[in-house]
């Protein structure tokens, strides 16, 4: 157990055997009620793996370790490995994956207590945990699309969890068809890499192949904006972020782990893997930073108006992988290894208190009888003090208030911008402006996290009435996570980044960042700007004094004139209705066409149908049940063949 | 002493090939059952004429295990022609026609049997008291 | 006799046509229905049928037998199973038709007998006179009586089974044939000897008895023996022709390639190599057994005339040539010349060898057979057994389950 690639797989295996457990137990009624033993603790004990990991890694003499090839298929000279790497990327990814696990892990045992389906739900919780890891180890492309549509089936599987409910089934439906018609572009990139990386299919002889051979540059954009369109399905970017709010019919703990802390960084974490392809083609990275700003502006805007606790972290969700893929975008302007720690950084951070903040969420709902609308209760304070302060811990976070482990990481992707700005790089014009929406996104975080907060937890105490006698502070199962996740939120950024660099250094011994060298890339020194620590500082609480000066009563009022703006925010700027007119419409009056063809060819049938129909009833009273009449048939059969042999013979 | 194969394959031909026009056109079943004997009896001279050709018993000793397969056949048979008689009364092959096609009128003799030419024998007059049926309703019932 | 300058297959096919188109006008004119059936008609033409099949087959393969009595009586069991035959397919009363089967029986028991299968014979009489007895209870005991029925009276398709039936016939007839033609060409069915080879073989053994003979005689001086060997020679010589047209050439020069006909090359391919042939037409013990017999035979015709005549022109110095040793020599090939002219004919003590084949060979085949015997009687009874509470309310007539009774 002591190779890092071993340790690799067992972290692999605990999740598989956990989510046959899980699925086994489901047999017997007193097992089925222990479902949820083998998740948390092969979670715990991947954790402590992973950091055992880590701390190899750390002290580690190589960069990164590739296991040994076991051949998966071979056909001609397209060779598939089964083959694992561990490196400072993957190690990072594990930690955090597995470590956020057993928290939601233990969060979901309380939270699902007596569910019908609880054996179901811990089964593929289990599933899409191992899945996440082999996603991230994975060091081949095939092996990694099998993770990635691993973890799209378990994303699909928990959406439809209450497959009963009908919105559930539909938002299962969406998730899984919007995220294919990325995952479509996915493929074809992957061909396209392919044929220009001489059909290696192991990612590290890939890169260095096409490092060493460069293919002409606007066939790697297209091979990079492919890769992209995954990326842009997976992680619910603009156009494709669609399907994540609808995404929050799920179970909250599922809402937690996949759709805000691990399933949807998969596309982030599959750039910052690919990232030696991306410094090669700037025109691509300007695209995937342009793609992350209008979502995140965009996401950010809808967030305003919506009144559904989960949906309002969703859209945020959304918003923040946009940031994300705003700092991966400047790796073609600065140096790569600087972008994507920037974007891990955010992603490691967003993970703990966008988890956490759902957990929340989660438990807010659990109290008030599954009513999430935060118009619906007020001034929870009192009531779930515990709920109280963790929320509070993380929606600082989020919002980037000083020294919280957001504002570190915001900070560094608002520097990562402002040196791309600076560059040399022809688009340092669209830098500048990606800045500025990254700061007017900044600035619309602050305050529309602080309304959910303002609305939820302050004025007077209102609670509806499917509450009930429920509406108390959660089981110890469900606020120790919470508690410990908000200790996350609160110190992880500021321990391990701001003043060591700890973990940016750990994350550029990844030989895929130490490797991608952008040409004419800006080589940046990581240190404190005080003027953009500033003008986060600023943004950041007067979006929060808005935010308390409109909604400290705990409910909403009249704004006179921005009113129309915030109910366009709360229609999601009609973009479904958009989407169903333009292309939802069209299929179905296709559709229409379609069956209506299907009907000629219907008749057609079934009129071919009706000549041997009628040419059976002719010769259908030879079947009269007489068996002495078959025999004569048979016999007369056989005169004929051996007629046919004699004559044959005697010709 | 040789013999000619011919006449011997020649003579059980046509006795196979009788016993089948037999079996296809006749409809008692025992008349039947006798005509696939017969068919047999055709095979079986077949083997013995080539055992006598070639030199050797192998025929033989085939045409003794088609007697015993003819036994068990005809075992076999008269225990179903049995039990087929106590459900239709009759040993007609054609009375079992059930497995025609849906739906289809079943097959019909059209000609009507000769009439028989009943010989009319002289009956006594019927004396003393008739006899009345003693097990009564039940039987009547039944019928 | 040729028609109209047909060839032999050309007329053959119109004989047996012929026969055939008879055979189903007459049975269609015997099967027993209501309304159509014309009995003497029928009766005719099945005759005639029987006159047309019988001189196709005599004139194409000649006699059945090589003797008269053994000719006459095939011709009488043959037309005794054929006619019972038609009796028991086209007579409306099944009593009259078991009877007729019984006959038939009793007529192929009696070719049977012509094939020297008299185990069988036996074997068959009982058993299917049994059969008849349990048949003739049956028909007794379920069929009505005399008065027309439907199962009795009428036909199911009599014209198109009666075709279906006697074109098959036909079909087959000309096949056989098509192969008896063949056979003379090629390998088909090849015989271990043929009538014509053991004649051959007959006449030789017949010409070493004199050729022994001949050798017997005053041997003392040089020119007596002179006299003697030339004797031999003339005796001898016909046995070498006959013999060499038989078992292949005399002289062990040319053994590699047999005569054109003889019995090695008719039995087998030649091969290559010295000695067997490559492959046999016939793979059994007994063509091997007369290969190798044929070829001691070769063998001894080839040494024994050098033998003889060195046995009798030197004789030791001082000593009369010694005769019997030179007569001994002939009777060795004489003797192997007898055992090659009874290979392929059947063993003798047909019950005694027809048991040892049965549980040397057979023994498996034998024991399943068994168990399908019993099988079947078990069978027999489980179908006509008649459940307890069926019975009260079923027919009085009682039907006893004696199908197995059969055996």
């Amino acid at each position: 157990m002591s190779e890092p690639t071993s340790l690799a797989l067992a972290i692999l295996a605990l999740p598989l055997a956990a989510a046959v457990l899980a699925w086994l137990s489901a047999a017997l009624p007193a097992t089925k009620k222990l479902a949820h033993i083998p998740l948390i603790l092969a979670c715990a004990a991947a954790a402590v793996l992973a950091f055992l990991l880590l701390e190899k890694m750390l002290d580690g003499h190589e960069a990164h370790y590739i296991s040994t090839p076991l051949t998966w298929f071979a056909a001609g000279h397209l060779q598939v490995h089964f083959t694992i790497t561990v490196d400072a990327l993957a190690t990072i990814m594990l930690g955090m994956i597995t470590f956020i696990a057993t928290f939601i892990a233990l969060f979901s045992s309380g939270y699902m207590h007596g569910d019908r389906g609880y054996a179901r739900f811990f089964a593929v919780m289990s599933f899409f945990v191992f899945s996440m890891c082999g996603l991230v180890l994975a060091n081949n492309f095939l092996l990694l699309v099998a993770f990635w549509e691993g973890v799209g089936l378990c994303s699909y599987l928990l959406i439809g969890y209450y497959f009963a409910k009908p919105s559930a089934a539909a938002a299962a439906r969406k998730a899984f068809l919007v995220t294919r018609l990325g995952d479509t572009g996915f493929l074809l990139g992957i061909f396209l890499l392919w044929k220009m990386g001489g059909w290696h299919t192991d990612l590290d002889s890939l890169f260095s192949h096409i490092r060493d051979n460069p293919p002409e540059s606007g066939l790697l954009t297209t091979a990079c904006l492919l890769l992209f369109c995954g990326a842009v399905g997976k992680s619910a970017q603009f156009p494709l972020y669609v399907w994540l709010p609808d995404a929050m019919e799920g179970p909250t703990p599922v809402s937690a782990l996949i759709h805000a802390a691990t399933m949807v960084t998969a596309g982030v974490y599959l750039l910052a893997r690919c990232a030696p392809l991306f410094v090669l083609s700037p025109e691509a990275q300007v695209i995937v930073a342009w793609i992350g700003g209008t979502t995140a502006l965009l996401a950010a805007f809808l967030a305003l108006g919506q009144t559904d606790l989960k949906r309002i972290l969703a859209y945020s969700t959304v918003s923040q992988l946009g940031y994300m893929f705003m700092a991966l975008g400047t790796g073609g302007a600065i140096s790569p290894a600087f972008a994507v720690s920037a974007a891990m950084f955010h992603l490691f951070t967003h993970a703990f208190f966008k988890a956490l903040l759902f957990l929340s969420a989660g438990s807010v709902m659990h109290a008030m009888g599954n009513v999430i609308d935060i118009t619906r209760f007020s001034g929870l304070r009192k009531v779930m003090p515990i709920t109280h302060i963790t929320f509070l811990c993380g929606a600082a976070a989020l919002a980037g208030v000083p020294l919280l482990s957001g504002f570190w990481s915001k900070d560094l992707i608002l520097e990562s911008l402002t040196e791309a700005s600076e560059s040399a790089s022809p688009y340092s014009a669209s830098y500048f402006v990606l800045l500025l929406v990254a700061c007017l996104t900044a600035w619309l975080t602050a305050f529309y996290t602080f309304r959910a907060y303002f609305l939820t937890f302050w004025g007077p105490e209102k609670l509806p009435e499917e509450a009930g006698d429920h509406a108390h502070e959660s089981p110890r199962s469900m606020t120790l996570p919470l508690m410990v996740l908000a200790v996350g939120a609160v110190v992880v950024g500021g321990v391990l980044q701001p003043f060591t660099h700890w973990f940016s250094d750990f994350l550029g011994t990844s030989p895929s960042l130490t490797e991608a060298q952008a040409p004419a890339a800006r080589l940046v020194e990581h240190h404190l700007n005080g003027v953009l620590l500033a003008i986060s500082t600023v943004l950041a609480l007067t979006g929060i004094a808005l935010a308390f000066v409109l909604y400290r009563h705990g409910e909403e009022k009249p704004l006179g004139g921005i009113d129309t703006l915030f109910a366009l925010s709360r229609n999601q700027l009609y973009i479904d209705e958009l989407y169903s007119a333009l292309v939802v419409k069209p299929a179905e009056g296709l559709a229409f066409l379609l069956r209506v063809f299907d009907g000629f060819l219907d008749g057609l049938t079934r009129l071919i149908a009706a000549i041997p129909r009628f040419l059976a009833s002719l010769i259908r009273p030879l079947q009269n049940g007489l068996v002495q009449f078959y025999a004569l048939a048979m016999a007369l059969g056989l005169a004929v063949f051996v007629a046919f042999v004699i004559f044959r013979v005697a010709r | 002493m040789t013999i000619t194969l011919w006449h011997f394959l020649a003579v059980a031909t046509v006795l196979f090939g009788l016993g089948w026009v037999g079996f296809l056109t006749r409809r008692n079943l025992i008349t039947m059952f006798l005509c696939a004997e017969m068919m047999l009896q055709g095979v079986a001279i077949n083997f013995v004429a080539f055992a006598f050709y070639h030199g050797n018993l192998q025929g033989q000793v085939f045409v003794l295990f088609l007697l015993a397969v003819a036994a068990c056949e005809a075992g076999i048979s008269l225990a179903l022609f049995v039990s087929l008689y106590r459900r239709q009364r009759s040993l007609d092959s054609s009375d079992w026609q059930e497995l025609r096609e849906l739906g289809l009128p079943p097959a019909v003799d059209e000609e009507p049997l000769p009439a028989v030419s009943e010989e009319s024998f002289p009956t006594l007059p019927p004396a003393g008291v008739r006899p009345q049926p003693t097990v009564g309703t039940e039987e009547v019932a039944r019928v | 006799m040729t028609l109209l300058a047909l060839s032999q297959t050309q007329e053959s096919t119109i004989f047996v046509a012929l026969a055939t188109m008879l055979g189903i006008a007459g049975v269609f004119w015997l099967l027993p229905r209501p309304k159509g059936r014309f009995v003497p008609g029928g009766i005719a033409l099945l005759i005639a049928a029987a006159a047309v099949f019988g001189t196709w087959l005599y004139q194409t393969f000649g006699q059945p037998m090589p003797d008269v009595i053994g000719s006459t009586l095939f011709w009488l069991f043959a037309a005794g199973a054929l006619v019972f035959g038609t009796v028991l397919v086209t007579q409306r009363n099944p009593a009259r038709g078991a009877l007729a089967f019984a006959f038939v029986i009793l007529s192929t028991c009696g070719l049977f007998l012509l094939l020297a299968a008299t185990f069988l014979m036996a074997a068959t009489i009982i058993i299917y006179a049994g059969a008849i007895v349990v048949t003739f209870l049956f028909v007794l005991m379920l069929s009505p009586s005399n008065a027309p029925s439907d199962e009795n009276d009428r036909s199911r398709e009599p014209l198109a089974g009666a075709l279906a039936g006697f074109a098959f016939v036909g079909l087959v007839l000309l096949a056989l044939f098509q192969t008896s033609m063949a056979t003379q060409r090629d390998h088909l069915l090849a015989q271990l000897v043929t009538a014509d080879e053991r004649q051959k073989l007959a006449a030789a053994i017949a010409q070493l008895e004199a050729a022994e003979k001949a050798l017997s005689g005053d041997t003392s001086t040089a020119i007596a023996r002179d006299e003697r060997l030339a004797a031999f020679e003339m005796a001898f010589a016909p046995v070498r022709d006959e013999l060499a047209e038989v078992v292949g050439v005399s002289s062990a020069e040319q053994i590699q390639s047999p005569q054109e006909g003889s019995l090695p090359q008719r039995l087998g391919r030649w091969g290559d190599a010295v000695g067997e042939p490559e492959k046999l037409f016939r793979a059994d013990i007994s063509a091997r057994q007369t290969l190798t017999q044929a070829a001691t035979v070769r063998e001894l015709l080839h040494q024994v005339p050098q033998k003889v005549e060195a046995i009798v022109s030197m004789p030791p110095p001082g000593h009369p040539p010694d005769v019997a040793a030179a007569q001994a020599e002939v009777r060795k090939l004489r003797d192997a010349v007898v055992i090659l002219h009874g290979a392929g004919l059947l063993p003798a003590r047909n019950v005694a060898n027809l048991g040892y084949v049965l549980y040397s060979e057979h023994l498996l085949a034998i024991e399943l057979a068994g168990v399908l015997l019993l099988v079947a009687t078990i069978g027999a009874v489980a179908i006509s057994h008649r459940k307890p509470e069926r019975s009260s309310t079923n027919s009085p007539t009682p039907a006893p389950a004696q199908a197995e009774g059969v055996q």
